[in-house]
Protein backbone atom coordinates (compact mmCIF):
# COMPACT_ATOMS: atom_id res chain seq x y z
CA UNK A 1 0.00 0.00 0.00
CA UNK A 2 1.08 3.64 -0.87
CA UNK A 3 2.22 5.56 1.83
CA UNK A 4 1.04 9.09 2.54
CA UNK A 5 4.15 11.43 2.25
CA UNK A 6 3.59 11.68 6.09
CA UNK A 7 4.96 9.11 6.72
CA UNK A 8 7.83 9.07 4.25
CA UNK A 9 9.56 10.92 7.04
CA UNK A 10 10.64 7.85 8.74
CA UNK A 11 12.14 6.22 5.67
CA UNK A 12 14.72 9.24 5.63
CA UNK A 13 15.14 8.90 9.02
CA UNK A 14 15.57 5.46 9.24
CA UNK A 15 18.57 6.01 6.34
CA UNK A 16 20.34 8.51 8.77
CA UNK A 17 20.36 6.19 11.77
CA UNK A 18 21.58 3.61 9.60
CA UNK A 19 24.66 6.00 8.06
CA UNK A 20 25.48 7.23 11.31
CA UNK A 21 24.67 3.93 13.22
CA UNK A 22 27.45 2.66 10.76
CA UNK A 23 29.86 5.60 11.00
CA UNK A 24 30.23 5.18 14.64
CA UNK A 25 30.07 1.79 14.52
CA UNK A 26 33.31 1.59 12.13
CA UNK A 27 34.91 4.67 14.01
CA UNK A 28 34.77 3.02 17.43
CA UNK A 29 35.91 -0.52 15.99
CA UNK A 30 38.89 1.41 14.09
CA UNK A 31 40.00 3.18 17.26
CA UNK A 32 39.89 -0.52 19.23
CA UNK A 33 41.86 -1.72 16.48
CA UNK A 34 44.36 0.75 16.63
CA UNK A 35 44.47 0.91 20.21
CA UNK A 36 45.10 -3.17 20.32
CA UNK A 37 47.74 -2.84 18.14
CA UNK A 38 49.74 0.32 19.56
CA UNK A 39 49.75 -1.55 22.89
CA UNK A 40 51.01 -4.96 21.39
CA UNK A 41 53.76 -3.70 19.23
CA UNK A 42 54.67 -0.70 19.94
CA UNK A 43 58.05 -0.49 18.09
CA UNK A 44 56.35 -0.91 15.17
CA UNK A 45 54.24 2.28 15.36
CA UNK A 46 57.63 3.53 16.07
CA UNK A 47 59.23 2.36 13.17
CA UNK A 48 56.71 3.35 11.21
CA UNK A 49 56.52 7.10 12.58
CA UNK A 50 60.35 7.61 11.84
CA UNK A 51 59.32 6.65 8.72
CA UNK A 52 56.78 9.54 8.24
CA UNK A 53 54.32 6.61 7.21
CA UNK A 54 50.46 5.92 9.09
CA UNK A 55 49.41 2.11 9.04
CA UNK A 56 46.62 3.16 8.42
CA UNK A 57 47.59 5.21 5.36
CA UNK A 58 49.63 2.24 3.75
CA UNK A 59 47.72 2.13 1.02
CA UNK A 60 48.08 5.75 0.13
CA UNK A 61 51.82 5.33 0.62
CA UNK A 62 52.13 2.28 -1.55
CA UNK A 63 49.82 4.14 -4.50
CA UNK A 64 52.40 7.34 -4.48
CA UNK A 65 55.62 4.30 -4.56
CA UNK A 66 53.91 3.08 -7.71
CA UNK A 67 53.03 6.09 -9.25
CA UNK A 68 56.37 7.29 -9.23
CA UNK A 69 57.73 3.75 -9.96
CA UNK A 70 55.44 4.42 -13.71
CA UNK A 71 56.96 7.38 -14.62
CA UNK A 72 60.31 5.64 -14.10
CA UNK A 73 59.25 2.65 -16.09
CA UNK A 74 59.94 0.09 -13.60
CA UNK A 75 59.11 -1.07 -9.76
CA UNK A 76 61.31 -0.73 -7.14
CA UNK A 77 60.83 -4.67 -6.85
CA UNK A 78 59.25 -5.61 -10.13
CA UNK A 79 57.08 -8.29 -10.11
CA UNK A 80 58.31 -11.04 -12.09
CA UNK A 81 57.90 -9.84 -15.91
CA UNK A 82 56.49 -11.45 -18.78
CA UNK A 83 57.62 -9.14 -21.50
CA UNK A 84 60.86 -11.12 -22.52
CA UNK A 85 58.50 -13.83 -23.85
CA UNK A 86 55.99 -11.92 -25.70
CA UNK A 87 55.69 -12.70 -28.95
CA UNK A 88 57.60 -9.73 -31.32
CA UNK A 89 55.51 -6.88 -33.30
CA UNK A 90 56.62 -8.52 -36.26
CA UNK A 91 54.84 -11.55 -34.80
CA UNK A 92 51.75 -10.10 -34.23
CA UNK A 93 51.76 -8.39 -37.70
CA UNK A 94 52.30 -11.78 -39.37
CA UNK A 95 49.44 -13.35 -37.34
CA UNK A 96 47.23 -10.71 -38.37
CA UNK A 97 48.27 -10.57 -41.59
CA UNK A 98 47.27 -14.44 -41.87
CA UNK A 99 43.53 -13.52 -40.60
CA UNK A 100 42.98 -11.89 -44.50
CA UNK A 101 43.09 -15.84 -45.73
CA UNK A 102 41.20 -17.57 -43.18
CA UNK A 103 37.73 -18.34 -43.13
CA UNK A 104 36.93 -18.32 -39.53
CA UNK A 105 34.81 -15.63 -38.39
CA UNK A 106 35.79 -15.71 -34.67
CA UNK A 107 39.66 -15.48 -36.02
CA UNK A 108 40.71 -11.87 -34.19
CA UNK A 109 39.08 -12.81 -30.94
CA UNK A 110 40.62 -16.31 -30.62
CA UNK A 111 44.41 -14.76 -31.80
CA UNK A 112 43.89 -12.13 -29.03
CA UNK A 113 42.75 -14.46 -26.61
CA UNK A 114 45.92 -16.21 -27.33
CA UNK A 115 48.02 -13.39 -27.72
CA UNK A 116 46.61 -12.46 -24.02
CA UNK A 117 47.14 -15.75 -22.37
CA UNK A 118 50.97 -15.84 -23.63
CA UNK A 119 51.32 -11.92 -22.82
CA UNK A 120 49.45 -11.79 -19.08
CA UNK A 121 50.37 -13.10 -15.81
CA UNK A 122 48.38 -15.73 -14.49
CA UNK A 123 47.25 -13.56 -11.55
CA UNK A 124 46.15 -9.69 -11.80
CA UNK A 125 48.91 -7.30 -10.63
CA UNK A 126 49.65 -3.88 -12.27
CA UNK A 127 51.33 -4.05 -15.39
CA UNK A 128 55.02 -3.08 -15.93
CA UNK A 129 55.06 -0.29 -18.77
CA UNK A 130 56.43 -2.58 -21.66
CA UNK A 131 53.76 -4.81 -21.22
CA UNK A 132 50.95 -2.09 -21.51
CA UNK A 133 52.52 -0.77 -24.63
CA UNK A 134 52.54 -4.05 -26.02
CA UNK A 135 48.59 -4.73 -25.25
CA UNK A 136 47.76 -1.14 -26.71
CA UNK A 137 49.20 -2.27 -29.77
CA UNK A 138 47.22 -5.88 -29.89
CA UNK A 139 44.24 -3.50 -29.18
CA UNK A 140 44.74 -1.20 -32.12
CA UNK A 141 45.66 -3.63 -34.36
CA UNK A 142 43.02 -6.19 -33.19
CA UNK A 143 40.13 -5.03 -31.84
CA UNK A 144 40.74 -1.72 -33.90
CA UNK A 145 40.67 0.35 -31.18
CA UNK A 146 43.21 3.07 -30.12
CA UNK A 147 43.57 3.12 -26.48
CA UNK A 148 46.41 3.58 -23.98
CA UNK A 149 47.20 2.88 -20.78
CA UNK A 150 48.06 6.28 -20.12
CA UNK A 151 46.65 9.09 -21.15
CA UNK A 152 47.09 12.70 -21.02
CA UNK A 153 49.35 11.80 -18.31
CA UNK A 154 46.98 9.98 -16.36
CA UNK A 155 46.78 6.55 -15.64
CA UNK A 156 44.67 4.33 -13.15
CA UNK A 157 46.67 2.47 -10.56
CA UNK A 158 46.43 -0.72 -11.92
CA UNK A 159 45.26 -1.63 -15.44
CA UNK A 160 45.25 -5.48 -14.90
CA UNK A 161 42.56 -6.25 -12.78
CA UNK A 162 39.15 -7.93 -11.40
CA UNK A 163 36.39 -6.64 -12.27
CA UNK A 164 33.03 -6.97 -10.78
CA UNK A 165 29.07 -6.61 -11.18
CA UNK A 166 27.49 -3.43 -10.56
CA UNK A 167 24.24 -2.24 -10.36
CA UNK A 168 22.45 0.38 -12.45
CA UNK A 169 22.66 3.94 -11.46
CA UNK A 170 19.93 6.22 -10.87
CA UNK A 171 19.74 8.24 -13.64
CA UNK A 172 17.47 11.27 -12.51
CA UNK A 173 15.92 11.86 -9.38
CA UNK A 174 12.67 9.26 -9.37
CA UNK A 175 14.32 7.06 -11.60
CA UNK A 176 13.15 3.21 -11.05
CA UNK A 177 14.05 0.00 -12.43
CA UNK A 178 11.21 0.26 -15.33
CA UNK A 179 13.79 2.05 -17.18
CA UNK A 180 16.63 -0.19 -17.10
CA UNK A 181 15.45 -2.51 -19.69
CA UNK A 182 15.96 -6.31 -19.68
CA UNK A 183 18.77 -5.96 -17.20
CA UNK A 184 16.81 -4.36 -14.39
CA UNK A 185 16.96 -7.82 -12.11
CA UNK A 186 20.33 -6.13 -11.49
CA UNK A 187 18.71 -4.14 -9.29
CA UNK A 188 19.72 -0.46 -8.54
CA UNK A 189 22.15 1.30 -6.33
CA UNK A 190 20.94 2.79 -3.33
CA UNK A 191 23.15 5.74 -3.28
CA UNK A 192 24.39 7.68 -6.62
CA UNK A 193 27.09 7.50 -8.54
CA UNK A 194 30.15 9.83 -7.40
CA UNK A 195 29.47 12.40 -10.16
CA UNK A 196 25.48 12.31 -8.98
CA UNK A 197 22.35 11.81 -11.19
CA UNK A 198 23.19 12.17 -14.81
CA UNK A 199 20.69 14.42 -15.23
CA UNK A 200 18.78 16.91 -12.98
CA UNK A 201 15.28 15.65 -14.48
CA UNK A 202 13.73 12.85 -16.84
CA UNK A 203 12.76 15.75 -19.41
CA UNK A 204 16.42 16.25 -19.32
CA UNK A 205 17.86 13.19 -20.01
CA UNK A 206 19.53 12.86 -23.24
CA UNK A 207 19.71 9.47 -25.14
CA UNK A 208 23.62 9.97 -24.60
CA UNK A 209 23.24 9.99 -20.80
CA UNK A 210 20.72 7.13 -21.06
CA UNK A 211 23.69 4.92 -23.23
CA UNK A 212 26.04 6.39 -20.39
CA UNK A 213 24.23 5.02 -17.64
CA UNK A 214 23.55 1.33 -19.60
CA UNK A 215 27.51 1.09 -20.71
CA UNK A 216 28.61 2.66 -17.15
CA UNK A 217 32.23 0.97 -15.55
CA UNK A 218 33.76 2.28 -12.20
CA UNK A 219 37.25 2.58 -11.37
CA UNK A 220 39.47 3.87 -8.74
CA UNK A 221 39.93 7.02 -8.74
CA UNK A 222 39.49 7.27 -4.97
CA UNK A 223 42.86 5.40 -4.61
CA UNK A 224 45.05 7.82 -6.89
CA UNK A 225 47.86 9.16 -5.50
CA UNK A 226 47.02 12.53 -6.16
CA UNK A 227 43.23 12.26 -6.72
CA UNK A 228 42.92 15.16 -3.73
CA UNK A 229 45.69 17.44 -4.64
CA UNK A 230 44.64 17.80 -8.32
CA UNK A 231 40.99 18.55 -7.49
CA UNK A 232 38.75 19.98 -9.64
CA UNK A 233 40.74 18.70 -12.37
CA UNK A 234 40.69 14.79 -11.95
CA UNK A 235 36.89 14.78 -11.13
CA UNK A 236 36.57 16.07 -14.27
CA UNK A 237 38.81 14.60 -16.62
CA UNK A 238 37.59 11.44 -15.20
CA UNK A 239 33.29 12.15 -15.47
CA UNK A 240 32.23 9.73 -18.21
CA UNK A 241 36.00 9.07 -19.41
CA UNK A 242 35.56 6.24 -22.01
CA UNK A 243 37.53 3.25 -21.42
CA UNK A 244 37.72 0.14 -23.23
CA UNK A 245 37.49 -3.21 -21.45
CA UNK A 246 38.93 -6.39 -22.39
CA UNK A 247 37.62 -9.47 -21.09
CA UNK A 248 41.11 -11.30 -20.97
CA UNK A 249 39.83 -15.23 -20.42
CA UNK A 250 37.49 -15.03 -23.66
CA UNK A 251 38.71 -11.57 -25.83
CA UNK A 252 35.40 -9.95 -25.47
CA UNK A 253 35.49 -6.21 -25.51
CA UNK A 254 33.25 -3.37 -24.47
CA UNK A 255 33.76 0.19 -24.38
CA UNK A 256 32.14 1.94 -21.27
CA UNK A 257 31.89 5.36 -19.99
CA UNK A 258 33.20 5.71 -16.18
CA UNK A 259 30.40 6.92 -13.99
CA UNK A 260 31.09 5.48 -10.15
CA UNK A 261 34.29 5.75 -7.99
CA UNK A 262 35.28 2.17 -6.62
CA UNK A 263 35.05 -0.83 -5.96
CA UNK A 264 37.06 -0.56 -2.33
CA UNK A 265 40.27 -2.04 -2.33
CA UNK A 266 39.27 -4.46 0.32
CA UNK A 267 36.87 -6.56 -1.83
CA UNK A 268 39.23 -8.19 -4.18
CA UNK A 269 37.86 -6.07 -7.07
CA UNK A 270 39.80 -3.09 -8.71
CA UNK A 271 36.63 -2.55 -11.67
CA UNK A 272 33.16 -2.56 -11.59
CA UNK A 273 30.71 -3.16 -14.50
CA UNK A 274 27.49 -2.00 -15.36
CA UNK A 275 25.02 -5.20 -15.47
CA UNK A 276 25.21 -4.58 -19.27
CA UNK A 277 28.76 -4.44 -19.38
CA UNK A 278 28.77 -7.79 -17.66
CA UNK A 279 27.09 -9.43 -19.83
CA UNK A 280 28.52 -8.22 -22.82
CA UNK A 281 31.96 -9.33 -21.41
CA UNK A 282 30.78 -12.71 -20.05
CA UNK A 283 27.49 -13.47 -20.34
CA UNK A 284 24.39 -13.27 -18.46
CA UNK A 285 26.22 -14.94 -15.57
CA UNK A 286 29.32 -13.38 -15.43
CA UNK A 287 29.83 -11.29 -11.99
CA UNK A 288 33.74 -10.93 -11.86
CA UNK A 289 37.00 -11.99 -13.75
CA UNK A 290 39.88 -10.59 -14.77
CA UNK A 291 39.96 -7.91 -17.55
CA UNK A 292 42.20 -4.68 -18.95
CA UNK A 293 40.66 -1.25 -19.02
CA UNK A 294 42.82 1.26 -20.71
CA UNK A 295 41.28 4.65 -21.92
CA UNK A 296 40.15 5.30 -25.02
CA UNK A 297 42.12 7.82 -27.17
CA UNK A 298 38.89 9.46 -28.97
CA UNK A 299 39.11 13.36 -28.59
CA UNK A 300 35.65 13.22 -30.03
CA UNK A 301 34.25 10.59 -28.35
CA UNK A 302 33.62 8.89 -31.52
CA UNK A 303 33.67 5.70 -30.38
CA UNK A 304 29.93 4.23 -29.31
CA UNK A 305 29.72 3.01 -26.19
CA UNK A 306 28.81 -0.98 -25.93
CA UNK A 307 30.40 -4.15 -26.80
CA UNK A 308 33.04 -4.05 -29.63
CA UNK A 309 32.68 -6.65 -31.99
CA UNK A 310 35.55 -6.63 -33.92
CA UNK A 311 34.96 -10.08 -35.41
CA UNK A 312 33.10 -8.53 -38.01
CA UNK A 313 33.99 -5.20 -38.05
CA UNK A 314 38.13 -6.06 -38.66
CA UNK A 315 38.66 -8.84 -41.55
CA UNK A 316 38.03 -6.82 -44.24
CA UNK A 317 40.26 -4.05 -42.59
CA UNK A 318 42.96 -5.85 -41.25
CA UNK A 319 43.09 -7.47 -44.99
CA UNK A 320 43.79 -3.98 -46.41
CA UNK A 321 46.53 -3.16 -44.00
CA UNK A 322 48.74 -5.94 -44.72
CA UNK A 323 52.18 -5.33 -45.50
CA UNK B 1 45.11 -2.29 -7.65
CA UNK B 2 46.69 -4.97 -5.56
CA UNK B 3 48.38 -1.52 -3.94
CA UNK B 4 49.25 -3.99 -0.58
CA UNK B 5 50.58 -7.41 -1.07
CA UNK B 6 47.69 -8.90 1.01
CA UNK B 7 44.90 -7.11 -0.76
CA UNK B 8 44.04 -9.86 -3.21
CA UNK B 9 43.61 -12.21 0.11
CA UNK B 10 41.13 -9.41 1.38
CA UNK B 11 37.10 -10.01 0.38
CA UNK B 12 34.42 -8.26 2.69
CA UNK B 13 32.17 -7.60 0.18
CA UNK B 14 29.29 -7.96 2.59
CA UNK B 15 31.12 -5.24 4.26
CA UNK B 16 30.91 -3.69 1.00
CA UNK B 17 27.18 -4.15 0.17
CA UNK B 18 25.91 -2.60 3.51
CA UNK B 19 28.22 0.70 3.73
CA UNK B 20 26.87 1.42 0.03
CA UNK B 21 23.00 0.99 1.26
CA UNK B 22 23.57 3.37 3.87
CA UNK B 23 25.79 5.63 1.83
CA UNK B 24 23.88 8.77 0.82
CA UNK B 25 27.06 10.19 -1.23
CA UNK B 26 29.94 8.99 -2.63
CA UNK B 27 31.89 10.89 -0.38
CA UNK B 28 30.25 9.57 2.68
CA UNK B 29 30.72 5.55 1.41
CA UNK B 30 34.73 7.13 0.57
CA UNK B 31 34.79 7.96 4.30
CA UNK B 32 33.25 4.57 5.85
CA UNK B 33 35.34 2.34 3.35
CA UNK B 34 38.84 4.39 4.59
CA UNK B 35 37.45 3.16 8.23
CA UNK B 36 37.41 -0.56 7.20
CA UNK B 37 40.73 0.06 4.93
CA UNK B 38 42.52 0.68 8.53
CA UNK B 39 40.71 -1.51 10.50
CA UNK B 40 42.06 -4.36 7.76
CA UNK B 41 45.93 -2.79 8.07
CA UNK B 42 46.27 -3.05 11.71
CA UNK B 43 44.23 -6.54 11.38
CA UNK B 44 45.92 -8.06 8.95
CA UNK B 45 49.31 -6.24 10.39
CA UNK B 46 48.51 -7.48 13.71
CA UNK B 47 48.08 -11.21 12.25
CA UNK B 48 51.45 -11.38 10.36
CA UNK B 49 53.28 -9.90 13.45
CA UNK B 50 51.75 -12.46 16.04
CA UNK B 51 52.98 -15.12 13.59
CA UNK B 52 56.37 -14.25 12.50
CA UNK B 53 59.29 -15.38 15.03
CA UNK B 54 60.42 -11.60 16.75
CA UNK B 55 64.03 -11.85 15.49
CA UNK B 56 62.04 -11.64 11.77
CA UNK B 57 60.00 -8.57 12.79
CA UNK B 58 62.68 -5.78 11.84
CA UNK B 59 63.58 -7.34 8.31
CA UNK B 60 59.81 -7.69 7.76
CA UNK B 61 59.33 -4.02 8.66
CA UNK B 62 62.10 -2.55 6.50
CA UNK B 63 60.92 -4.45 3.35
CA UNK B 64 57.49 -4.16 3.93
CA UNK B 65 57.99 0.01 3.87
CA UNK B 66 60.34 0.08 0.53
CA UNK B 67 57.46 -2.01 -1.36
CA UNK B 68 54.18 -2.69 0.16
CA UNK B 69 52.70 -3.93 -2.84
CA UNK B 70 55.76 -6.61 -3.28
CA UNK B 71 53.91 -9.75 -3.48
CA UNK B 72 57.22 -11.45 -3.08
CA UNK B 73 56.33 -10.81 1.00
CA UNK B 74 53.99 -13.47 0.76
CA UNK B 75 56.78 -15.81 -0.15
CA UNK B 76 59.39 -14.50 2.60
CA UNK B 77 56.70 -14.61 5.35
CA UNK B 78 55.89 -18.13 4.27
CA UNK B 79 59.42 -19.08 4.38
CA UNK B 80 60.08 -17.85 8.16
CA UNK B 81 56.93 -18.71 9.48
CA UNK B 82 57.27 -22.09 8.17
CA UNK B 83 53.94 -22.15 7.31
CA UNK B 84 51.18 -20.89 4.73
CA UNK B 85 50.94 -17.31 5.46
CA UNK B 86 47.81 -17.09 2.87
CA UNK B 87 46.19 -19.49 5.31
CA UNK B 88 46.32 -16.80 8.13
CA UNK B 89 45.68 -14.02 6.72
CA UNK B 90 42.33 -15.47 5.04
CA UNK B 91 41.29 -16.62 8.87
CA UNK B 92 41.31 -13.30 10.34
CA UNK B 93 40.05 -11.32 7.54
CA UNK B 94 36.62 -14.07 7.78
CA UNK B 95 37.24 -13.19 11.30
CA UNK B 96 36.64 -9.72 11.15
CA UNK B 97 33.99 -9.84 8.48
CA UNK B 98 31.93 -12.27 11.10
CA UNK B 99 32.62 -9.30 13.62
CA UNK B 100 32.27 -6.48 11.78
CA UNK B 101 28.89 -8.26 10.02
CA UNK B 102 27.75 -8.55 13.96
CA UNK B 103 28.39 -5.22 15.10
CA UNK B 104 26.76 -3.46 12.19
Amino acid sequence: MKRSPAQTYQDIARDRIDAEFLRNKLKLKEFEVKKDFSKKYPYVEKFFAKKGIKLGQIRDYSAKILGASALTGTLLLAPPSTAGNLPLPTEIIEGIRKLGKNVSADVPQKLLFDLLAQALPERVRPLERGEEKYLEQLFERIVGIKSRAALEGEHLNTTYGLIGAEQHLKMYPGDGLFNHGPFSGSGMAPGLGAWGYFASSKAELTKSLEETERWYAVVQTLYLPDWNRRQPYLREWYKYRRVLIVNTLNGNAVVAAVADSGPAAWTGKHFGGSPEVMAALGGPDYKKGPVVVFFIDDPENKVPLGPVEYNKLNISKLSLTQI
Amino acid sequence: MSSIFYDRLIVLEEIETEVKRVSRSSEERDELWGFVDEIVHHKIMGCILDKLPLGDHAEFLEKFQKAPYDEGLISFLTEKIGADIEEFIKTEVTNLKNELLKEI
